[in-house]
């Protein structure tokens, strides 16, 4: 019998031993993950969503009257003083007429009395990747309206503006949840193993007289909170998989999260999720071993 | 085996356990600690297996000074000493087959080599009617024959024994007592503390008397 067979037995008997309260560890670790990475997946999803949003942010600049070519080239220098951008559209107002009239479709023809010229003149601005921060919208769409000639910035402020708020809430959330269930799904593995070795203390004291080495006394308690780590967050995360997979059998088709394409974690996240959450248990159980057990 | 160099134990408030105790124990040797309850015997034992240290003096066991061995070398040591307490430091919950196998589990001999070893033991003992029965169950008779299967278990090379035969008839007595021989004859060093002069006057075994701490008389079982 070599070592580490031995310890897997005597994990084997401490989890046979103490099952009731290796039982509410576990399922306190599987709700930790499940909490944790269902507000994680809201937030990364809804971080993706943002991103997807962003690539047809635009920003359009209504101008008093249409700018003649010079005007024209004095405003995109100008524009690009600020930074530089993607894209720069001037749209006249007979262009803007035959984009709305394409809009209307078949019920154009409300257009038919309509001067062609009705609408105004705007330019068309696709600002970088780079430039799509909340703060940094706000800036530049401020300096576009301070343009000569310009009557109104548009970009879907309020739109922007909730999502931006909701996404700060969201990594709020994510934070204080992932570091309150962190430190409860610690302190509770921490607390079982310390139970467990107040429970068998006449045991350990026993193997410790018999010959066993600090290392055969100490690894199973190191195994268990690994396996509570593992099991805890493998169940939390298939507790996650099998909501998502509802919620998107559930809300497919024309709707919101048609919109956000709703995904679940790669491979990478799901592994790391498991490992910290192993790393956590293998924390709390060390620290209850290194205070408690007295070898 | 085993060398005491002028050891004494003392207890909080003042109380002298033992006192400049110096004593050889040859390795192979039957050796008997008798003495009154309170004379010494158990801390002595205790002194010996590193359950206890010493106030004062230095032991060695095996060539070793246990009280500086620390780690993986005090549990390889203590692999080799086999103990039967006094309280018999059984697992109630456990039964009588996985409280003996324990002394070999930790020096993770093969399982079946530890069930057949279990079997033998209990059978020795007649107790093998007992192997799955819980040592909470059983009488102090059965529990204090348990203990002493457990320390012999793991052929230890050196066995201390505490009150071996308190619990027992005269029958069950001759039966631990050739148990103990048979592991002597195999080259293990025993101690044996007791009160019962039936097992050690028979030999010409070397008998030392505590009294209050100190050795008192060191002489052969043969000689009385």
């Amino acid at each position: 019998m070599n070592f580490w067979f031995a310890v897997f037995r005597q994990t084997g008997r401490n989890l046979h031993q103490t099952w009731t309260s290796q039982l509410m560890t576990f399922l306190t670790v599987s709700l930790s993950v499940l909490i944790f990475a269902f507000f994680y997946l809201i937030y990364t999803n809804m971080l993706g969503a943002g991103d997807r949003l962003s690539d047809d942010l635009r920003l359009i600049v209504y101008l008093e009257d249409e700018p003649g070519p010079q005007m024209q080239e004095q405003l995109r220098r100008k524009i690009q003083n600020f930074d530089d951008v993607e894209e720069i559209h001037f749209i006249s107002k007979e262009e803007a007429y035959q984009r709305f009239a394409k809009q209307l479709g078949e019920n154009s023809d409300v257009l038919q009395d309509i001067p062609t010229d009705f609408l105004p003149a705007s330019i068309e601005v696709v600002p970088l990747k780079s430039l799509r921060g909340y703060n940094q919208i706000k800036l530049f769409s401020e300096y576009l309206a301070n343009l000569p000639g310009t009557e109104k910035v548009q970009y879907g402020q309020e739109w922007v503006e909730r999502f931006y708020y909701f996404t700060r809430l969201l990594t709020i959330v994510v934070l204080l949840s992932g570091t309150l269930l962190i430190l409860t799904a610690t302190f509770m593995v921490a607390y079982t193993i310390r139970l467990t070795i107040m429970g068998r203390q006449d045991e350990l004291e026993l193997l410790k007289l018999v010959g066993a080495t600090n290392s055969y006394i100490r690894a199973p308690f190191l195994i268990e909170g690994i396996l509570q780590g593992f099991m805890g967050s493998i169940i939390g995360l298939s507790a996650l998989y099998g909501l998502f997979q509802w919620i998107t059998a559930h809300f497919t088709g024309p709707g919101l999260l048609t919109l956000f394409q709703f995904t679940f974690f790669p491979p990478s996240v799901i592994l790391l999720i498991i490992m910290s959450s192993i790393c956590l248990c293998s924390i709390g159980s060390y620290t209850s071993i290194r205070k408690f057990l007295r070898i | 085996m085993i060398e005491m160099i002028k050891v004494s134990r003392t207890y909080d408030p003042n109380i002298t356990a033992l006192s400049d105790v110096s004593l050889s124990i040859a390795t192979g040797e039957m050796f008997f600690l008798i003495g009154r309850s309170g004379a010494g015997k158990t801390t002595l034992l205790k002194l010996i297996c590193n359950m206890e240290t010493p106030s004062n003096g230095l032991i060695e066991v095996a060539g070793y000074n246990i009280n500086k061995l620390k780690g993986k070398d005090l549990a390889h040591l203590r692999q080799k000493i086999g103990v039967a307490y006094q309280d018999f430091k059984l697992l109630s919950n456990r039964t009588v087959a996985e409280n003996i196998a324990i002394a070999m589990e930790v020096s993770y001999k093969n399982p079946r080599a530890i069930r057949h070893r279990v079997r033998d033991l209990l059978g020795q003992l007649q107790l093998v009617d007992k192997h799955n029965t819980l040592t909470g169950e059983l009488s102090r008779g059965e529990q204090q024959r348990v203990a002493l299967a457990r320390s012999v278990a793991n052929s230890p090379r050196l066995i201390l024994v505490d009150e071996p035969t308190g619990n027992l008839d005269a029958a069950t007595t001759e039966r631990v007592m050739e148990l103990l021989t048979r592991s002597n004859k195999a080259g293990a060093t025993i101690v044996i503390a007791t009160h019962d002069d039936s097992i050690y006057q028979q030999g010409n075994h070397r008998i030392m008397e505590l009294r209050d701490g100190n050795i008192h008389s060191l002489t052969r079982g043969s000689l009385k």
